[in-house]
């Protein structure tokens, strides 16, 4: 029976995939339609309309073996080999430098504003 | 989606390779044998020793790619479930977040642009610390190409994990909530398997920053993209 409820649950997630591409179409939105099917999803559980048990373990499932599904794009690297025998090799350190940028404000910001709450509520 | 026999013998293949990869890393456990790394090395070697173009492979990768839309949506699931958690440090994280991706976009276009890259190859860097489902479709949807942008963002995660517990030391960044963030901000899921060895609450402030930094990039990269370019 869990295999049925998680293949349902599946169909239920590839629904608002469809519904999120067909906004994305419709409204012409320069972001992808998975994103707008993730928002409807993520709204549709905080407001109670649909509820988590019946989306759960499909998403779970799925979830688990995510890393599977980008694999065929970065086998797509094959076609870009000169790419990065050239001046292309210079976006590897681009991308490390930006990245820890990158994590030094997301990290730095969170902390300094949450020691300052912390702070606050200690003071009143 | 084709119906060949190419594409039934390359989707077997990439599924399993990618349980061989898998087995070999919980074997072993170490971070250069990540799965995605070795499934990918090795199926570009099969596809360079037999002559195969990635054309004829994509019959079958796109059967598996296809699950890529609907894990993106299914990504509410989690970040649901850590909803108290994303409501008790609301202020926190979402300027944690919001300071982390436009300092990745704006460093990332702006380093691209000085050296004279083309539009195509900054729109496909600028998506990089993004969950990969996310940034290949952002990439895409703004112009970049995307099976380059995720490797970007694999070069984004390992990056992060690799030199990111030095940095964060340095710039004493040692609460869960900083960690966690600054982690799942800029080496989605490969940052929130780091934050799983500094504890459970860097992992669960990881896993939420990994989300809402992708729903935020992919709001916010046609912007940057056409703000900056």
């Amino acid at each position: 029976m869990k295999i049925i409820r998680i293949v349902l649950q599946l169909l239920v997630l590839y629904g608002f995939l469809l519904i999120g591409e067909a906004i994305q179409t419709l409204l012409h939105l320069p972001m992808p339609g998975s994103i707008i099917g993730f928002l409807l999803l993520f709204g549709a559980l905080l407001l109670k309309i649909y509820p988590l048990e019946w989306i759960d373990a499909g998403a779970t499932f799925l979830l688990s073996f995510l890393s599977l599904y980008f694999i065929p794009a970065t086998v797509g690297v094959v076609d870009y080999g000169p790419l990065f025998s050239g001046k292309g090799v210079l976006l590897l350190p681009i991308v490390a430098v930006s990245t820890l940028i990158t994590m030094a404000a997301a990290g730095f910001t969170s902390q300094h504003i949450a020691n300052r709450n912390a702070a606050n509520k200690e003071e009143s | 989606m084709a119906l060949t026999p190419a594409a039934f013998i390359f989707s077997i293949l990439t599924v399993t390779t990618y349980v061989i990869a898998n087995f070999v890393y919980l074997r072993f456990r170490k971070t250069p044998l990540n799965p995605v790394i070795t499934a990918t090395v090795a199926l570009v070697a099969i596809l360079v020793l037999f002559d195969i173009p990635y054309e004829t492979y994509t019959q079958g990768g796109d059967w598996v790619a296809f699950f890529l839309g609907p894990a993106v949506v299914a990504l509410a699931v989690p970040l649901y479930k850590h909803r108290e958690l994303l409501q008790k440090n609301l202020v926190p994280i979402a300027a944690g977040i919001s300071a982390g991706v436009l300092a990745g976009l704006v460093s990332g276009t702006l380093f691209t642009r000085w050296l004279g890259f083309t539009e195509e190859l900054i729109l496909t860097v600028l998506p990089k610390s993004l969950t990969t489902p996310v940034a290949m479709q952002v990439a895409s949807t703004i112009g970049g190409i995307p099976s380059l942008a995720a490797v970007f963002v694999m070069v984004a995660g390992f990056t992060g994990i690799l030199l990111g517990p030095y940095m964060l030391h340095a710039l004493h960044i040692d609460s869960p909530i900083g960690r966690g963030i600054g982690l799942g901000a800029s080496a989605h899921g490969l940052g929130t398997a780091k934050a799983f060895e500094y504890g459970p609450e860097d992992a669960s402030m990881s896993s939420v920053a990994m989300t809402l930094a992708a729903v935020l990039g992919a709001l916010l990269s046609p912007l940057a993209a056409w703000l900056l370019l």
